[in-house]
């Protein structure tokens, strides 16, 4: 090996640079710092193994990408953004607790008061605040605004009752944001509102759920008399749900981003080539369907990508790519799953190579067409909000 | 690169947008039919005098360069001009008049080209043996098949193996042994037997110009069958959003939705295909890289128009079965241009073989 380059001098302003630029000065940095036994991990990992990675971005200030500067942020556009985030995922880098970063924080920023600002913003920074999303419910799920779990003022305090379900990564957040029923004879989406809650306030109950990963990364959450105070509400009173919508903003693009099917791709011919299903002619013109729907994918997203460039933004049709992406990654599993014989079976990857892991990446693509929004409702979303066919 | 090709972005695009509107002009967007159904299943399958108009817009040469008489301009404008045609289901065969235009700019030929770039003269390249490929054999006596609209065809380019170059012969369309099929879209294909003793040599090679000629027009090709899956499938939108059954219009059910949302999603993916294949050719991109570029786009066009235009007429129901109704044209004509210039399983073995290695990362 031969030794790291010096490191370059950091640009004052990181926009200015060209995207090129930009692509490889990210990609340095990455590379010389990112923990090379992180990379690619077959699961989500927990706060204990990736806070490492939190604090090296929080130390070089490149935590929050999307902040404003003023607010510890990188202040990046969001075609450099998108770029910034591509550069993570091609080194294969794990993410962190990072909900505070991409959904709390923004929504502070844009709705919060300036003491909320204060308060909350720089403990996200320092990895003090480590955030989890109390949005979905037992009975809220693709249908969110239905959700049940209420909040009724008592003096300074609202008193929280109810339950919350899949929230990502519960157990090792200690503060959750929430959306909550505030008023139960308004319509549905007009009742709602956001509070900030800390986990070890008394009455919050923690129930890991252990996923087709056999993985505890997903928790239910139940909130039993929880007293809340009135300051740690977000915005104002029955206006949560607007807020929480206008958040999804472009961050939806990353759902389709091709980086998660290029991937699988790599491993089914790493695959083919192991049990020489590589040779066969039908194989061969499988693997080319698959290729070329993966290069259309990237044209397609660079689309989307082109349009934030150039400052616009994006409309619903962005669902199409999520669509596209999540399937995509699944057929190749699907194939992965089919040439692997009897390896189809195994728990762990093939001979214990991590570059063959048919079962891992076939049960990882399941719910890539249910989070975010399962395909169903982003079809329906096509359907009315791009075609214009009727509700 | 062409001058035309060196503007700036905002150029380019401006520069794609007037041949757009040019286009409505000749095959307006979602305009009637009736042009398109009067010239069906009869000889020669389009109006000379529209093809004569392309020439007068200066279609004919829009590839070829300027010092030939051509336009010089890119893959860009050739791709949105070619999908406004498509949207028009206009039969008059620009692809194919644009292709021999490359070859006599090329063959510097000064006798028969002017006619050729007016739309004077239609003149197409009879390059192919046998169905399915992109090769040029060159054969001498072999006939040369699958001719489009060579009912009205004033004259043929051939080209013909000598040693290990492809020279290039013209030859009158009088005389010439010629037989015609109708297709589908109600134009035709026609089979000639080339006699060489009657035609003009015009140059010594043009195997890479040809080669190059024919990835050009496979590319736009594409492109038409863009417009051809787009205008089908706002007849299907329109369909959904009025036709009324069980008291509700039918594209307010779910099923048909997730159907429309699916085609939607085909469209945008061959609209990415084409415009970044076109970019990248205009860039210059060459040999594999160039090759590869086509072959993507050609083979989810030729996929995806055939899959669209079908679930068009599932989506009407018995009327899109009727012949009356536009549904059945766009299929046709999707049937006539999905394997031309190479079917979508051609072009995925080409891609495979020319893609470059990592393409995935």
């Amino acid at each position: 090996m031969t030794a790291a380059p010096a490191a370059p001098a950091e640009p004052e302003d990181l926009n200015a640079l060209d995207d090129e630029a930009f692509r490889l000065h990210v990609r340095r940095w990455i590379e010389a710092n990112y923990p090379p036994e992180l990379r690619h991990p077959p699961k989500r990992l927990h706060w204990k193994d990736n806070k490492v990675w939190y604090f090296k971005l929080a130390e070089k200030g490149w935590l929050c990408p999307g902040w404003p500067k003023e607010h510890g942020g990188m202040g990046l556009s969001p075609s450099k953004q998108i770029i910034f985030t591509e550069e993570l995922e091609r080194w294969g880098c794990t993410r962190t607790n990072d909900h505070g970063i991409v959904l709390l924080g923004p929504l502070i920023i844009n709705y919060g008061t300036e003491e909320q600002k204060r308060f909350f913003l720089p403990k996200i920074l320092s990895g003090e605040h480590i955030w989890c999303q109390g949005y979905s419910e037992p009975n809220a799920g693709s249908d969110l605004a239905s959700l049940r779990t209420e909040a009724v003022e008592d003096g300074d305090h609202y008193v929280v009752n109810g339950q919350k379900i899949w929230t990502t990564l519960a157990m090792d957040a200690n503060w959750i944001f929430l959306l909550v029923r505030t008023d139960k004879q308004a319509k549905k989406q007009e009742g709602i509102s956001f509070l900030l809650v800390p986990m070890d306030t008394p009455g919050i109950t923690v129930k890991p759920i252990i996923n087709l990963e056999l993985h505890d990364e997903f928790c239910e959450v139940f909130f039993d008399n929880v007293r809340v105070p009135k300051k740690n509400l977000v915005g104002r009173i029955n206006k949560g749900w607007d807020m929480a919508k206008a958040l999804l903003g472009f961050e939806r693009i990353y759902l389709g981003s091709p980086r998660q099917s290029a991937y699988a791709l790599k491993g089914l011919r790493a695959l083919a080539e192991h049990t020489g299903a590589w040779e066969e002619p039908e194989f061969q013109d499988r693997y080319a369907r698959l290729r070329l729907d993966l290069e259309d994918l990237k044209a397609f997203y660079g689309v989307y990508v082109a349009k934030l460039r150039r400052g616009e933004t994006l409309g619903p049709d962005v669902s199409m790519l999520k669509i596209y992406q999540t399937e995509l990654f699944q057929r190749i599993t699907d194939a992965m799953l089919e040439i692997a014989g009897e390896n189809a079976g195994l728990l762990g990857p093939i001979e214990g190579n991590r570059d063959l892991n048919p079962t891992g990446l076939y049960i990882q693509a399941r719910p890539a067409t249910i989070y975010g929004g399962s395909n169903e409702i982003q079809r329906n979303i096509v359907a009315k909000n791009v075609l214009g066919l009727p509700g | 690169m062409s001058e035309a090709l060196a503007g700036t972005e905002a150029e380019r695009a401006e520069s794609i947008r007037m041949i757009r509107d040019s286009a409505a002009a000749v095959a307006p967007r979602g305009g009637d039919t009736r042009r398109v159904r009067a010239l069906r299943f009869k000889d020669p399958g389009f109006d000379p005098a529209v093809l004569r108009e392309m020439g007068a817009l200066g279609w004919i040469g829009l590839r070829a360069p300027e010092a030939a008489g051509g336009a010089g301009l890119g893959m860009g404008e050739m791709c949105a001009l070619a999908e406004e045609l498509g949207a028009g289901l206009a039969p008059e065969p620009l692809i194919p008049s644009v292709l021999s235009a490359t070859l006599l700019a090329a063959a510097e030929d000064r006798a028969a080209l002017p006619r050729l770039l007016a739309g004077e003269t239609y003149m197409p390249t009879a390059w192919q043996e046998r169905p399915d490929t992109l090769e040029v054999p060159g054969s001498p006596d072999a006939p040369r098949r699958f001719i489009p609209q060579a009912a009205g065809a004033g004259g043929f380019l051939l080209p013909v193996r000598e040693g290990g170059r492809i020279a290039l012969y013209v030859l009158d369309a009088a005389g010439a042994d010629l037989a015609i099929e109708r297709t589908q879209d109600g134009g035709n294909y026609g089979t000639l037997r080339p006699a060489l003793g009657e035609a003009r040599r015009v140059a010594d090679d043009v195997g890479a110009v040809l080669a190059r000629a024919l990835d050009e027009a496979a590319l736009a090709t594409a492109a038409y069958l863009l417009g051809v899956m787009e205008r089908s499938f706002d007849l299907a939108l329109n369909y959904l959003r009025t036709r009324q059954q069980f008291g509700r219009v039918i594209g307010s059910f779910q099923a048909l939705q997730h159907r429309a949302a699916d085609l939607r999603i085909q469209l945008g993916l061959t609209r990415a295909s084409v415009e970044s294949a076109a970019a990248a050719l205009d860039a210059g991109a060459e040999g594999a890289v160039r090759r590869a570029a086509v072959s993507r786009a050609k083979a989810r066009a030729a996929e995806a128009s055939l899959l669209v235009t079908r679930q068009v007429i599932q989506l009407h129901g018995g009327i899109g079965y009727t012949d009356e109704y536009d549904a059945g044209l766009y299929l046709r004509k999707a049937m006539v241009l999905a394997n031309q210039f190479g079917s979508a399983a051609l072009h995925r073995r080409r891609f495979m073989k020319d893609a470059p290695e990592g393409a995935e990362e």
